[in-house]
């Protein structure tokens, strides 16, 4: 298995006043290899969960492991390290920087790996070929449109040929033609081995056929059925 | 090529395109900052060029000045004092000198008026050398003029000029000689006649001079014979060399010490100014750290690549700064900063100055500049990206 959960507690601003506990021992294990979408209603902790999986938070208690790696033993440094090998992050907002080119954000992850620019520009265009956004690739991101800003999140999370893919609310931005495109080429990842994990409430996403399996995440608790 | 190595070239090469990305903030940044250095670069070279001509100019001074104290204040010392120099072991000439200041009222300016016995001073010769012309003691009424004097008495190819004695009868005295450019510091409001004629001019009588000359034998000596002299002559007081040069320093180090200060402030604000602009780290910016930082950025890559922007940014300031007060000095002669350092009078010594730039100074500009930028600037990315990744993408 490529995820594991054990209750899982994540408490946002543990002891303040404005103390809020997103999820509630949560156990969840996912097989590697598998298509999976988190399903839940806004606030119901679907970005929380993600953002433990993807190593970019840590839990509060209970343990995760992460391709083979339990992350509240790692210290910061080492969670970075850890995130960079193994998950690709598409975000809720892309988090695209506007003044840099298409190839430019592509390339991003690959900098402080030491990468150098000729590599880089090699890894950035095969990707950028395979997701049919050549003609943009020296564009500034901030000139491109939604459909084609989501492509490249896609390869920017693919760059490093990290094995967990995840995906925060892909669909919220685009309308249903790009969103169908966009699960089409989540399939096509699967083929290619990757672990995906798509949160999400939209119908298009939850009902596609390739789903393996939908996770309903309610109140930040998970109900494994 | 290492990885290690490859990654500092990644995120230099990050950092520059990211400053040209920014180009209008950054030029704004640079120039400000430039120009603070310079003002402080500025100052402190010709503080050092003024000092180093300053101390070449005054190894040439008496060695020793003798002056005759009455009630604590100098008054003319008799010339039968030099006989009672007579027999002290060391003493290789002892010359008169009368010297005042003449108020030159129709230009407001004030000139100093010296006489010595050049055939008395040892070296006396040499005089001629710092002199076009020649030394106005051939024959009377001769008078040597420092530049500053001869173009404030719009001489318009006069030879001759007139001055007014205590008593308001007029004495005429003929150029002999222009005292040369690279003395200017020290000649320029000088008047040099003759003693008979200095004596003539201020009324001083026969029997009386300003003070002595005393030139030794072996410059080692200097404070032994003083002392002798001072045993000798109980109503003298006798200054050396050393002294005098002491004294000069205290004074221009006086000058130069305000305008330091007056500077260190200008440069403190400019440090406060980088501090307030670069702590609150623009929305944009704050975002970039997040993004990074979520793509798998160390702390430390971050704080590299601003390291990276800072040095540019103050490096290619403190370059431009620098060069610029080089020139200033060089070609305008530190003309921003003379009035501070050579005083606000109206006679004002406008001399070649050749740029002095110590290492130190530039170590020290260095260190008041460049790296308290740098702090104000490296400081803040540094609190923003040791935060969480997630918070930073909210
Ligand atoms: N950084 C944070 N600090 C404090 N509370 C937070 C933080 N992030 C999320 N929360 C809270 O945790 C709960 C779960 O949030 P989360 O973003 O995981 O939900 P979500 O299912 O992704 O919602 P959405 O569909 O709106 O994206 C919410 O109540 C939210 O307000
Ligand atoms: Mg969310």
């Amino acid at each position: 298995m490529m995820i594991e959960l054990e209750s899982v507690n994540k408490i946002y601003n543990q002891g303040q006043p404005n103390e809020v506990q997103a999820l509630y021992d949560v156990d969840l294990v996912i097989e590697a290899n598998s298509m999976v979408c988190l399903r839940g209603a806004s606030g119901s902790g679907k970005s929380t969960l993600l953002s433990i999986i993807g190593c970019i938070l840590p839990p509060t208690s209970g343990r995760a492991t992460v391709a083979g790696k339990q992350l509240s033993r790692l210290p910061d440094r080492f969670m970075t390290i850890h995130r960079r090998q193994t998950i690709g992050f598409i975000f809720q907002q892309f988090n695209i920087l506007p003044d840099l080119t298409v190839q430019e954000n592509i390339s991003l992850p690959l900098l402080p790996l030491g990468v150098s620019p000729e590599e880089r520009r090699m890894r950035a265009k095969v990707l950028i070929e395979r997701l049919g956004i050549s003609h943009r690739q020296n564009f500034p991101a901030g000139q491109i449109s939604g459909g084609e800003l989501q492509r490249v999140a896609i390869a920017r999370a693919l760059i490093n040929d990290q094995p967990i893919i995840l995906a925060d609310e892909p669909t919220a931005h685009l309308d249903t033609k790009l969103s169908k495109e966009f699960l089409q080429i989540m399939v096509d990842l699967k083929k290619t081995g990757k672990t995906i994990i798509i949160a999400s409430h939209d119908p298009l996403v939850t009902e596609k056929p390739e789903i393996d399996r939908i996770i309903d995440v309610t109140d930040g608790r998970v109900d494994v059925s | 090529m290492s990885p290690a190595f490859e990654k500092h070239l990644n995120l230099l090469d990050y950092a520059l395109s990211s400053l040209w990305r920014r180009k209008m903030k950054n030029l704004g940044i640079i120039t400000v900052f430039a120009g603070v250095i310079f003002l402080v670069a500025s100052f402190q070279i010709l503080t050092s060029s003024l000092t180093s001509i300053a101390e070449t100019m005054l190894a040439k001074t008496p060695e020793i000045v003798v002056q005759k104290m009455s009630a604590g204040r100098q008054e003319s010392i008799p010339l039968s004092y030099l006989n009672r120099l007579d027999g002290v072991f060391g003493i290789r000439a002892a010359v008169p000198r009368i010297w005042g200041y003449y108020f030159d009222e129709t230009s407001g300016a004030n000139y100093t008026v010296m006489g010595v016995e050049r055939n008395a001073m040892p070296e006396g010769q040499r005089l001629e050398m710092v002199i076009d012309g020649s030394y106005p003691d051939a024959e009377p009424g001769g008078a040597a003029l420092g530049r500053e004097v001869a173009a404030n008495m719009n001489l318009a190819g006069r030879r001759t000029f007139s001055l007014f004695r205590p008593d308001l009868s007029l004495k005429t005295l003929r150029i002999t000689g222009i005292f040369a450019e690279s003395t200017n510091l020290l000649t320029g409001d000088l008047l040099v006649t003759s003693l008979d004629d200095a004596r003539d001019l201020f009324a001083i009588p026969d029997n009386l001079a300003t003070d002595l000359l005393v030139y030794v034998t072996n410059p080692n000596e200097i404070s032994t014979i003083a002392k002798k002299i001072a045993a000798r002559l109980p109503d003298t007081r006798v200054l050396t060399r050393p002294q005098i040069l002491k004294t000069y320093k205290v004074v221009f180090g006086w000058r130069s010490g305000f305008a330091s200060i007056c500077l260190l402030a200008a440069l403190a604000a400019f440090a406060i100014l980088a501090w307030d602009k670069a702590s609150g780290l623009s929305v944009e910016e704050k975002r970039e750290i997040g993004i990074l930082k979520v793509l798998g950025w160390q702390t430390t890559d971050i704080l590299t690549l601003r390291y990276w922007e800072s040095l540019t940014v103050a490096g290619l300031a403190f370059l431009i700064g620098c060069t610029a007060a080089y020139f200033h000095v060089l070609f305008l002669e530190g003309s921003l900063f003379r009035p501070v350092l050579l005083g606000w009078s109206v006679i004002h010594p406008s001399l070649k100055i050749l740029p002095v730039f110590a290492a130190g100074d530039v170590l020290l500009i260095f260190t008041l500049s460049v790296l308290p930028y740098l702090a104000a600037t490296v400081i803040p990315a540094w609190r923003c990206s040791t935060i969480s990744p997630d918070a930073a993408v909210k």
